[in-house]
């Protein structure tokens, strides 16, 4: 589709984060995998290797482990602007999992749709914006009504 | 100027509202009005130009029949046209033209130089020429900066005073008998 048919958004942070203190805005991330399902197996294995450390790096993060009887392994993350996000991750590596977390991760909870400008300022006019009337004297704006 | 508009929009606002400007054509060279007009109906004038912005403003020409061709160009200067069909081209002279219609001139130099795209009839339709010093009252209200004239009329001997004749420095004084032709 065209830029014009799909949404998209202007640049913008999140309560101007890091400015001051960086905060995660993962919020919860719950990985929901069958416990003998083939598909799973990927999640399994990051479940027993890299999930701790994953949860013992990021504090601000709660991580769910729900085990249940589904065909598909996912990922649901979400946000603390609300937005949730989910990724299916059926017969992929410890590591790509691995690696997708922590792309979830780094990511704001933003939607990731076009950015019309790569640019963006709260104070776009130092001198003042510029209207019909700046840099004129003022005599010149007396008009004699005949 | 005030209204419940938020800051940024209303100082936006500001930047791309449609002035007036009056010109007065009285003794002054057409082409010269006509480069003032066209410069501020295409917007040039703005910091804020972009050709396809439509950002060009009014601009209302008082008196264009008064206006002063210098040389020779009211008989010299030939306006032609053609309808298309056998026979009818049609040459005027600028005087001719002028008694027929005394906006043309101007009107015609403006079209002239405007840029040759779809946004020279908007643009003319901006334009607003009144042949004497009689403007309508709308657009009296409208008005909101004069122009000024690009030629300074040079003043007629009637109109200098005696003090200012007898101030004027002369070459020679003539002895009495010298008989001026």
């Amino acid at each position: 589709m065209t830029a014009r048919g799909t949404p998209s958004r202007f640049l913008q942070s999140v309560l101007h984060n890091g400015v001051g203190r960086y905060v995660c805005q993962l919020k919860r991330i719950s990985l929901i995998f069958s416990k003998k399902g083939q598909g799973s197996l990927g999640v399994r294995d990051f479940i027993e290797e890299g999930v701790v450390d994953f949860a013992k790096n990021n504090p601000g993060t709660v991580v769910y482990i729900s085990p249940q009887s589904c065909r598909i392994p996912k990922i649901v993350a979400e946000y603390l602007n609300g937005n949730v996000k989910e990724e299916t991750v059926t017969n992929k590596a410890s590591q790509e999992i691995a690696e997708l977390i922590t792309k979830l991760s780094n990511q704001s909870g933003l939607d990731i749709i076009r950015i019309r400008k790569p640019f963006h300022t709260d104070s776009p006019s130092i001198q003042g914006q510029w209207h019909p009337f700046t840099n004129r004297p003022p005599r010149l704006c007396i008009v004699f009504i005949l | 100027m005030t209204c419940a508009l938020p800051k940024k929009t209303q100082s936006q606002w500001a930047t791309f509202a449609r002035s007036w400007f009056l010109i007065d054509a009285r003794m002054q060279p057409p082409g010269k009005i006509a480069s003032m007009c066209s410069v501020r109906l295409q917007g040039k004038h703005k910091p804020i130009y972009h050709p396809l912005s439509d950002i060009g403003d009014h601009v209302v020409v008082m008196n264009t029949r008064h206006i002063a061709f210098s040389g020779n160009k009211w008989e010299q200067k030939v306006y032609s046209s053609h309808t298309g069909y056998p026979g009818s081209f049609k040459q005027l002279t600028a005087a001719q033209m002028h008694k027929k219609d005394p906006t043309a001139i101007i009107k015609l130099a403006v079209y002239g130089m405007l840029p040759k795209n779809l946004t020279r009839r908007t643009m003319m339709q901006r334009l607003h020429l009144f042949p004497d010093d009689v403007l309508p009252e709308d657009i009296l209200k409208n008005l909101t900066e004069e122009l000024p004239q690009p030629r300074e009329i040079p003043r007629k001997l009637s109109e200098y005073t005696q003090e200012e004749r007898n101030a004027f420095p002369m070459l020679w004084t003539p002895p009495e008998d010298y008989r001026m032709k």
